[in-house]
């Protein structure tokens, strides 16, 4: 390999706002190692900068481009995809470094260190860039366009019917036996039991009654949603003749509103065992409060919550149902309310906001908050995914996107992951559908590039890397070595980093490649 | 040994590690120049010898940032991230050297005040403590 870097400086973004001199970069740049190229570029994301770049990068032999933007994210994509094929590059051989954000914005006010730091980081990144090797991804077909939905309640017949509507395949996998018009194939009395092969081709075990099926699919949504059954037999207990939320909600759109005192309570258990905050049905529970007093000023509501969570346009809602006399009364979560129905239903509260004991006498309770579903710690298991402590199916970071769960091509909707109102559930289900649908929809799935791989004749098979990869990648082979399967991969280096034997190396990200760049970076004075 | 700046360089993730510092940027946050940033994809990846090395090629202070636990994009990454930089801090305790001088942080993305705060601490930490040996510790 041939290890000649071409540099290109943007002008206008590189300098920011004149802290930095772009001329003294450049020269910086020259007199580097491995540099066979150096150009200062007046608008990099331009496309004739682009083709002055790849005609520069073909005069002058270089193999890999160390690019010198306003932000790696700033970057045009599709601009520098062309380049690379234009200038026949492997697109694992350009490198971006953003003096931009690490030096010129920052010690804007000491514009000397300012430059020497951007010098010493740019011999650190033109140091990386050489080392850096040309690496190769691997497209896969998928070999259908299932969408798997678990579950059928709101979230779960709302994505199946928007991946439908995008031209996928739908299969719902419900546990009961209800019967639903829905688009695609409805499997009632049935569950995943396990879970093979890795996003794009996932093949599913299924039990349908009686019978086990392999069910092939590119993604699947999880939408097992709440479940109302456990908050049930705990109010029953507190509070006879108690009710969900939900059954409220009907009543009032039917236009039945209770009578006498009505207390709506926020949380899942009125033993006050498990008290953490609910994020919860408050739209609904507003709106209800606003309806019965509306039609009926003598009913008296009053919500008991430990935080109010009306977003948005919600907010609204608590402005009015407070304008119309309904009470609020916030508590501390580790003093919740105490019930008792011994003579007449009566609640004792601790009013936070008034520092003031309450006692209430009601004639109707409802609780606003589902409990997760207890067939949560199946599915997960069976789909490889984590749960949350509250006993929710666990989301994906939040860069990931809101929908997502920590595998590709798994997303979770709804009440899966921790109480939802039914609109909010309706408006997941519909994103995870289209996200699911997108994925599917692609058709093929990429990977390799960035991944690890195990060096066999250092691999002592100790199972560290096993038992540290969240996504379960590596394996035993047969040679008794450990082996990384590409497509689960997601290219953290987890496992390149706990191994004690360093036998696995996380390729783009190599020791050697991140040693050398903190060490060029230090020689730097500033 | 006041002429000298001091020297630290930062392991930060690439997710939500490295936006958190380009959020501080980019909202006009002004921290000591000093750091020096290495980008690794999670801060899983981050081995013992990394920042052991770091510290013998002439860094004062070493730290690793990371997503916040509970929201990290890979997971587990920046739960590995702490276990490796607390190994590392009993390995110097043991030769002698400041355990201080290697620490851990999380971030996430929009916490824009949150990277000036981290550049600061490591910044004390190497003023007072000086280059590895210089107040009669380290071998």
């Amino acid at each position: 390999m041939k290890r000649r870097v071409q540099v290109v400086i943007c002008r206008t973004c590189s300098g920011a706002a004149d802290v930095l001199d772009v001329d003294r970069l450049l020269r910086v740049a020259s007199d580097a190692p491995y540099v066979g190229s150096a150009v200062i570029v007046n608008y990099a994301c331009n496309k004739k900068s682009i083709s002055e770049i790849v005609d520069d990068a073909k005069s002058k032999e270089v193999d890999r481009l160390l690019l010198v933007p306003c932000s790696k994210k700033d970057v045009s994509p599709t601009l520098f995809q062309a380049y690379v094929k234009k200038a026949k590059m492997n697109e694992f051989l350009m490198e971006t470094v953003d003096l931009v954000g690490e030096a010129a914005l920052p010690h804007r006010d000491d514009p000397a260190r300012a430059q020497a730091k951007a010098e010493a980081k740019l011999l650190a990144a033109i140091a990386r860039t050489a080392l850096l090797e040309p690496l190769h991804k691997i497209t896969e077909d998928m070999r259908t366009k299932n969408v798997v939905v678990i579950g059928a309640g709101v979230a779960g017949v709302e994505a199946a019917t928007t991946a439908a509507n995008l031209g996928m395949h739908t299969i719902i996998i419900e546990k009961s036996e209800k019967k639903l018009k829905v688009p695609g194939v409805m499997m009632t009395k049935s569950r995943v039991i396990s879970t093979e092969g890795h996003a794009g081709n996932y093949s599913l075990s299924i039990e349908a009654g009686e019978k086990r099926e392999t069910l092939e699919c590119a993604a699947v949504v999880v939408a097992s949603g709440g479940d109302w059954s456990d908050a049930e037999r705990r109010f029953i207990d507190a509070a006879p003749d108690s009710k969900p939320l939900y059954q409220l909600d009907r009543d009032v759109s039917e236009g039945k509103t209770p009578d006498g005192t009505v207390i709506i309570i926020d949380t899942p258990d009125p033993e006050g065992a498990r008290t953490a905050a609910q994020d919860f049905a408050w739209e609904e529970a507003l709106d209800c409060a606003i309806e019965i007093r509306k039609k009926s000023p003598a009913t008296e509501v009053y919500l008991l919550f430990q935080e109010m969570r009306a977003m948005g346009l919600a907010e609204l809602a608590y402005k009015e149902a407070a304008g119309l006399g309904v009470t609020f009364v916030r508590y501390d979560a580790k003093r919740p309310p105490e019930f008792d129905s011994e003579d007449g239903n009566r609640v004792t509260v601790l009013d936070m906001a008034q520092d003031e004991t309450l006692s209430i006498a009601f004639d109707a309770l409802y609780y606003a908050s589902v409990s997760p579903n207890p067939d949560n710690i199946a599915i997960a298991d069976a789909l490889r995914i984590p749960m949350s402590p509250s006993g929710g199916i666990r989301r994906g970071s939040i860069q990931r996107g809101p929908v997502t769960t920590l595998r590709p091509g798994i997303f979770v909707c709804g009440s899966a992951k921790f109480p939802k109102s039914e609109g909010m559930a309706r408006l997941e289900g519909r994103a995870a559908g289209l996200l699911a649908a997108q994925f599917a929809a692609a058709g093929e799935v990429e990977s390799g590039g960035s991944v690890a791989e195990v060096a066999p004749e250092k691999c002592s098979a100790c199972l560290t890397c096993v038992r540290t990869c969240p996504y379960e990648a590596p394996f035993i082979g047969v040679a008794g070595k450990a082996e990384i399967a590409i497509q689960m991969c997601q290219g953290c280096g987890m496992c390149a980093g706990i191994c004690p034997s360093k036998a696995i190396e996380l390729h783009h990200f190599t020791d050697e490649q991140l040693l050398t760049e903190a060490a060029v970076y230090l020689r730097g004075d500033f | 040994m006041p002429d000298r700046e001091p020297k630290i360089v930062g392991f930060c993730c690439e997710k939500h590690g490295i936006d958190s510092v380009d959020l501080a940027a980019r909202s006009g946050r002004q921290y000591d120049s000093s750091i020096r940033l290495v980008r690794v994809p999670c801060t899983g990846r981050v081995d013992g010898t990394h920042l052991l090395k770091a510290l013998e090629e002439g860094a004062d202070a070493v730290f690793v940032l990371g997503c916040l636990e509970k929201n990290c994009y890979y997971d587990t990454g920046s739960i590995e991230g702490r276990k490796r930089v607390a190994y590392v801090k009993s390995m110097l305790s043991e030769v002698g050297i400041e355990p201080e001088r290697v620490e851990m942080f999380n971030a996430s993305s929009s916490m824009s005040w949150k990277f000036s705060e981290i550049a600061s601490n490591m910044v004390k930490v190497a003023a007072r403590l000086g280059p590895i040996g210089s107040r009669g510790g380290g071998r």
